[in-house]
Parts: structure tokens; C-alpha cells; sequence
């Protein structure tokens, strides 16, 4: 072993849920944002961070996302703008470790935006609640001859692990959502050390 | 923050649901989230205390002494409080299914517990938290507050005529202050009423010159400013007067009649007592059974306690016997000899909330061989109207058509129940040991005697008490939201076990008392049991009585035939916690008992 590995919960973890104005990284805007760290295993939820990110214009905002996020022009032009909000969130993400459900989406906007204001990227340790999904289901497959594929989708998974229902589309119960997941993932998995959860 | 599930869940909680909305935000803030997997210990007896509230989401827990599961507990429900409150860890906590729970700290539970509501539920004793969720039904009426006081309903100073008036000038005063009652200036004071006229002058031939004082009331009922309007209700059925002066201190403040406790709910007892009072005949008596259903539960609604709710109905029910049987004897002619109607069961003991099946027989003077006949056609008819009334008929056989028999072989039957070994005979015996009198004539004092001789008998006593242990309430652990143990009978499982231990109680310590209460408080103050136990009992049977009551009366109104078996899942966490609380109170109860009557050498 070349490096010795911290011990799960002695790590920060902070999950994170992006709302977007679409699904292409290149293009579209983040509109929301939602935060809440984990401390000794443990959601924080006086502590979570949430806000809406102004799009740099209107017609930033995908039509098709809207019916996702709910989130329309008017209620976002007061809000701040991304630079103030990666300001505020690049603490967080330099505290420990990123915890986000699908990090192929969350962390491709995160550095896109990153990049477009010219701020450097912290590369956080990042912890994918579906890489736990996909870990989970290989390691069933040992005693289970023919796995069926893992259910991804976060509100699905949630059920099929006994986890209540919460509403979906808001960044913050999202992040909620994706942390409790991760929670009962890593007891399912066993895993000990921050190394066996990457 | 925003309102995420967790905070919204958190608000739908009892007792959260009832804090003011300032302070349950601040809390809220510092809420957290906690997952544990099955078999971790959260807290181990005598360690460090929980530094959190948990409020069950998802999962179970057990709390356990030595081993021995105390209590299992489930969504919705609480734990951690008495390691709050108390700074100790007095039970281990042992999560039993995966756990998702809410916690919050110290020091925001602390700051919640400035509002005394919420502060109640998290009362250190079982009997105070039982009455704090009892307390907590009232706030969600908006039913008249049936425990404010009767000075409420006081609306003018009190009338008065001289000691010398005559009747004429009293009636002219009342005419004139459109008043149904005066108070006359003797010392002390004393009444007359409008009916006072009625029967006393004009019935009598009296004329107007007649002086007050000749047919007025001295020694008057009173009742004092600040008795709930529910107690002033009890005085009316007991005493029968129709106007109650209200005192404070000495001196009478006003006079309220049975019109205005009428008015303070127009469903109440008084209401159901008049339409007994005025029932012209045998042919209006279907429906009295509903009406009593509708009683029962406006006072439920308006807060009172099941306890006191069933001491209406059993008045209202022994005003019911009375009409009953007089009309019998003015149909059949007078009766041959004295007589008297007893009741027995829970009508015996006053607990009746629903009308049941009849518990009744029929006794009567020695020496009449020849009586036989008319007290048997007697019974039947009054059997039968009883049914008609909305009481079934006693599947047992236990009513007054089948016993009918005069005192000296009745206490006779009864003396050999109680020496013979079969269970028949210890049946018949349990039942008629809570037997009451509710109308007639006739001395029961040698039967009573024979009651009190049973309550001496040590075998007697010994299997009484065997029979009141052998239902036991099912173990906590066994008690779950799914599968196969999630309906529980409360009546077999929780009534019961209190109504048959509590009779055993009041029986050995000599009390002629048959309510279950009175009997707990006759064996507190014979020192057969404490103060302590007596509350937690008393508690677990209140809420029992309650919590089955509110069951019953939401199947009839979903037009079921009301059971007392209850769907854990129907409850709310509150209650499911209160339920195995007092199951558990019962429990301990019995194991006390069991070593007292020493029952495990049979």
C-alpha cells in the first residue's frame, strides 16, 4: 500500500446537486445550487448551503429544462451571479471531499464554469453515489448469478434501498437525498477507508 | 434554508407540529441526519448519555435493560429525551432494522422545552407524558371547552324575594325578570322554582296567598364558581334539581339552570337526559342508543376524558332502568314485594363509553314464593325493552329473564361460585362482584357482605388473580407497523388485564368501590399499592379507554361494527409510543401482582 487511506467518516464531504438551464456542459447555465456537508457520518443540515445562479441571459434557460427545475427567468435575475457563487462554494469544495450523484454532469458543469470565470478548479476527491450503485451491484453479483442492472436514477434507488421519498428537482433536497444514499451505500459496501468509496 | 423534506417531516411530528412557528424554525436550523445499520448501539446503559433528539424516519430501535427488550420503537417515534433530561443513559439503544433519524441537539431540544406543550410530552414519568397526550386532543376541537369553568355560563346577578313573600309575590318577581327560579332571603338561603308551583302549590291546592317559605327548597345543592362545566353536568344527574345556585366563597353569585349547561353543548348529557326524562313511551326508545353514540362523542371532541365520559353514561343509563321499570309497574301493577335492578360488568363498574350487551338481574325480598311469576314477566319485559333501547342482549345469558331470585338464594348462589373450582363458577362470580344497584327498594346489604367475605377467601382471591394475569399485554418487540402482529385487541390485551387486577385489588383491601380507579385508589390508601404505581396504571387505563374510545367511534362513522382491535398503522407515533407504554406499564403491574398473590404455584 503506498498510501494509507483515511478512515471514512474522518473525512468532510460536502454533497452537492447542480439545477442546470440544460443537459449540455458546453452551453448551458447553472441555475441552482444545493450544499450539505457530512461531519463524523453525519448530514448537517444547519449548515447547507443554497442559492439560485443568475444565467448570464434569458434565453439561457433551456424551454425542455424547465419542466425539470421549475425554475424560470424571473426568479433567478435577482439572483447572484456564478463567479459570487463558486466563491462560495470553492471553500466548501477545499474543505474535503465532493459528494454529487452522476459527478460525469455535476463536476463537468462545476469546472466549465470554473473555467469560464477564469477561477482554477480545487479538484476536490470525488465520491459518485452511482459509482457506489455499480460497486454495489458487482459485489451482489457473487451470490446473485444474474444481477439486473443497478437502478441509477437517485429517486429510485432511494426506494429500492428503503429510503423515503422526497421531492426531487430542488438542489438542496437533492444534495440531501444523494448524501443519505451515500450513507447507506458505504454501510452496504463495507467499506472502511475513504479509498474503497472512490 | 430551504424547506427540505427532512424540516417538513419534522413539522408534521406531534409534538412538533404544535410549537410556534419561530421557534420551531430556529430549531429546524440545526437539524441533522443520521443513518445507523441494524445491531449498532447507540447508547449503552450507564455510559454517556445521548447528546441528540431522535426522531425515527425510516428503521427501528429497541431500548433495552440487561438484555431485555423494553420497548421497540418506530417511524415517527422519539428517543433520546430521558438522556437529555436526566443526564444518564438509563437503557441501552439498539437499532433493530437500518436506521434513518433526525436528530437534534442538546441544546435546541433545551430551547424547545420553553414551551410548555412540547415540554409535556417529554415529562420524565409515564403518567405525566400519558396526560400530556391526552391533554394535547383537546387543542384540535372546536368544540365548546367542556372543562371551563360554570361561573362561564353565570349571565345575572341572582333574584331574590323576602322570607315573608308569599308565593303570588314570588312568582310576580320572576314574571317580571323572566326567571325560572328565586332565592329566598332565609339563613342560609333558600329556592323556589317555576315546577316548585306546579307540584307543590297548585298541585296540592294551594292558592297565592300560601307563604314561599312552605314550598320552598332549603339546604341547597350549590356548586362553586370555579367547578368544570362537566362536574356541574354530574351534580344535575345526581342530585336531579334543574337550577344550581354558583358560590364563591359564601355567597351565591348567580343560578344556572339545567337549561344553560344545556345550551353549553347541545349534545351534551343533560341534553340526552331530558329526551329520557320526556320519553312518552315504549315505542320512542329505538334510538336512544345512537343518541348516546352522538353524546359521547361531542365530549370526546370537547376533551373530556373517557373516564368521565363513561360516568354519563352510566347515569343516563340508570335514568333509562328507572323510566324503564316504572312504566313496567304502572302496567303490571305494584310490585308484590321490594325488589332491586342490578347491573353488573362494566355498567356495574360505571365504564360503559358504548352501550354493550346487557349485564343485568333482577333480586328480590325473601318470603315471597308467590312473586315468582311477576318478577320474572317483569324482567322480560324490561330485557326487552332495553334491547329496543339499543342494548343487545348478553350472549352469556347474564340478564335479569334468566336471574331472578330472591336475596337469600341469590347471596347463597353467589357464597357457592366463589368456593367451587370450576371456571364457570369463577366467571359468574367476577361478574356479579362488580354488581351495582340501580333501582328498587330492596336492602342488598347481606349480599354485599357475602362480596366482602369473597374479597377474605384466599383460594377465591388466588384464582381471581390467576385469571387477571393470564392476558398479558403483548411484549413491545412484537408489536410492529407491518405484518402479521400489527392489529392488537386493546380490550383483551390492555383493558382487561387493569379492569381484573384492579378488581382483585379492591376486593382484598374490603372497598365497596366497583370503579377501576376507585378500586387503584382503595388499594393506595390500604397500602397495597403506591402512589406511583397507581398513577402509571391509572394513566395506561385512561389512555386505553380513550384511544379504544376514538377507534370505535371513527368505525361506526366509516359505518362499521365498532371492534376493539386497533391497526397499529391507524395510529399516530404518539399514540404507538403511549401504547406500548402503558402495555409495558401493565406488564410491570402484573409481575408485582403475580409475586403477591403468589399465582406462579398454581
Amino acid at each position: 500500500m503506498l498510501f494509507s487511506s483515511p478512515p471514512w467518516d474522518s473525512v468532510v464531504y460536502w454533497a452537492l446537486d447542480l439545477e442546470t438551464g440544460g443537459l449540455d456542459v458546453r452551453q448551458d447555465p447553472i441555475l441552482a445550487v444545493g450544499m450539505v456537508p457530512l461531519r463524523q457520518g453525519i448530514i448537517r443540515l444547519g449548515e447547507s448551503y443554497a442559492t439560485l445562479v443568475r444565467p448570464p441571459r434569458p434565453e439561457a434557460i433551456n424551454p425542455s429544462s424547465i419542466q425539470a427545475h421549475q425554475l424560470v427567468w424571473g426568479e433567478v435575475r435577482e439572483a447572484p451571479s456564478v463567479l459570487d457563487v463558486l466563491q462560495a462554494i470553492d471553500g466548501r469544495l477545499r474543505e474535503g471531499v465532493l459528494l454529487v450523484h452522476e459527478a460525469r454532469i455535476d463536476v463537468g458543469f462545476l469546472k466549465k464554469a470554473y473555467a469560464g470565470c477564469g477561477l482554477r478548479w480545487p479538484a476536490p476527491p470525488v465520491v459518485d453515489t452511482v459509482d457506489l450503485l455499480w460497486k454495489a451491484a458487482r459485489m451482489a453479483h457473487f451470490t446473485d448469478p444474474s444481477p439486473a442492472e443497478p437502478t441509477l436514477n437517485l429517486a429510485a434507488a432511494r426506494a429500492e434501498l428503503g429510503l423515503p421519498a422526497y421531492p426531487a428537482h430542488d438542489a438542496l433536497t437533492d444534495a440531501v437525498s444523494a448524501a443519505e444514499l451515500f450513507l447507506v451505500l458505504r454501510r452496504k459496501l463495507g467499506a472502511k477507508k475513504l479509498r474503497e468509496l472512490r | 434554508m430551504a424547506a427540505t423534506d427532512p424540516v417538513v417531516y419534522l413539522r408534521g411530528t406531534p409534538p412538533f407540529d404544535s410549537l410556534p412557528e419561530p421557534l420551531f424554525a430556529v430549531a429546524s436550523r440545526a437539524l441533522e441526519i443520521a443513518y445507523y445499520p441494524a445491531a449498532s448501539r447507540l447508547v449503552r446503559r450507564g455510559a454517556d448519555p445521548l447528546e441528540h433528539l431522535y426522531v425515527i424516519r425510516k428503521g427501528a430501535v429497541r431500548l433495552e435493560r440487561e438484555g431485555q427488550t423494553m420497548q421497540l420503537l418506530e417511524e415517527g417515534e422519539m428517543f433520546g429525551y430521558t438522556s437529555l433530561i436526566t443526564n444518564k443513559a438509563t437503557l441501552d439503544v439498539v437499532v433493530e432494522e437500518d436506521l434513518l433519524a433526525y436528530r437534534l441537539p442538546r441544546a435546541q431540544f433545551e430551547a424547545l422545552l420553553a414551551d410548555a406543550r412540547f415540554a409535556g410530552h417529554f415529562a420524565v414519568g409515564l403518567s405525566e407524558r400519558l396526560k400530556a397526550s391526552l391533554e394535547h386532543s383537546q387543542v384540535t376541537t372546536f368544540q365548546a371547552d367542556l372543562s371551563a369553568r360554570v361561573e362561564q355560563l353565570v349571565r345575572r346577578l341572582p333574584v331574590r324575594v323576602p322570607a315573608t313573600a308569599t308565593v303570588g309575590e314570588a312568582a310576580q318577581v320572576m314574571r317580571d325578570q323572566h326567571v325560572s327560579s328565586v332565592l329566598v332571603g332565609t339563613e342560609p338561603e333558600s329556592i323556589v322554582t317555576d315546577r316548585d308551583f306546579r307540584n307543590r302549590v297548585l298541585a296540592e291546592g294551594m292558592g297565592p296567598d300560601t307563604p314561599v317559605l312552605r314550598v320552598a327548597s332549603s339546604r341547597l345543592k350549590t356548586v362553586a364558581a370555579e367547578t368544570p362545566i362537566y362536574e356541574a353536568w354530574t351534580m344535575l344527574l345526581d342530585s336531579g334539581v334543574h337550577h344550581l345556585p354558583v358560590t364563591r366563597g359564601k355567597e351565591i353569585i348567580g343560578v344556572i339552570t339545567s337549561n344553560d349547561l344545556l345550551k353549553a353543548t347541545a349534545q351534551g348529557p343533560v341534553a340526552v337526559l331530558r329526551r329520557v326524562e320526556r320519553l312518552a313511551s315504549r315505542d320512542q326508545l329505538p334510538g336512544y342508543g345512537q343518541r348516546v353514540t352522538e353524546m359521547t362523542s361531542a365530549l370526546l371532541a370537547g376533551g373530556l376524558d373517557a373516564t368521565v365520559i363513561a360516568g354519563f353514561v352510566a347515569r343516563l343509563n340508570d335514568a333509562l332502568v328507572h323510566r324503564i321499570l316504572t312504566w313496567a309497574e304502572a302496567e303490571m301493577g305494584p310490585p308484590p314485594c321490594a325488589y332491586a335492578w342490578i347491573v353488573s360488568g362494566s355498567e356495574g363498574r360505571m365504564e360503559q363509553t358504548l352501550l354493550t350487551d346487557q349485564d343485568n338481574a333482577l333480586v328480590y325480598a325473601d318470603g315471597y314464593p308467590d312473586a315468582r311469576s311477576y318478577f320474572e314477566r317483569l324482567a322480560i319485559r324490561a330485557n326487552d325493552d332495553l334491547e329496543a333501547a339499543g342494548f343487545p342482549r348478553c350472549p352469556g345469558g347474564y340478564m335479569a329473564r334468566e336471574w331472578n331470585l330472591p336475596l337469600d338464594e341469590w347471596t347463597q348462589r353467589f357464597t357457592s361460585w366463589t368456593s367451587d373450582q370450576s371456571p364457570k363458577a369463577l366467571l359468574r362470580a367476577a361478574i356479579f362482584v362488580d354488581f351495582r344497584k340501580v333501582y328498587g327498594a330492596l336492602d342488598l346489604a347481606p349480599f354485599e357482605a357475602a362480596v366482602q367475605r369473597a374479597g377474605r377467601e384466599r383460594v377465591f382471591m388466588q384464582r381471581l388473580a390467576k385469571a387477571a394475569l393470564d392476558s398479558t399485554p403483548p411484549p413491545s418487540l412484537l408489536l410492529r407497523l407491518r405484518g402479521e402482529s400489527s392489529e392488537v385487541n386493546i380490550k383483551t390485551k390492555g383493558i382487561t388485564p387493569i379492569v381484573y387486577l384492579a378488581r382483585c385489588y379492591g376486593l382484598e383491601v374490603g372497598s365497596e368501590r366497583r370503579n377501576t380507579l376507585e378500586r387503584l385508589d382503595a388499594a393506595v390508601r390500604a397500602g397495597l399499592m403506591g402512589p406511583d404505581g397507581r398513577a402509571m396504571v391509572g394513566e395506561a387505563y385512561r389512555f386505553l379507554l380513550g384511544l379504544r374510545l376514538r377507534r370505535q367511534l371513527h368505525m361506526i362513522g366509516e359505518g362499521r361494527t365498532p371492534t376493539n382491535v386497533v391497526s397499529f398503522a391507524d395510529l399516530s407515533a404518539i399514540e404507538r409510543s403511549r401504547l406500548r407504554e402503558s402495555f409495558q406499564a401493565i406488564r410491570d403491574w402484573q409481575e408485582k401482582a403475580s409475586y403477591h398473590y403468589r399465582t406462579d404455584l398454581f
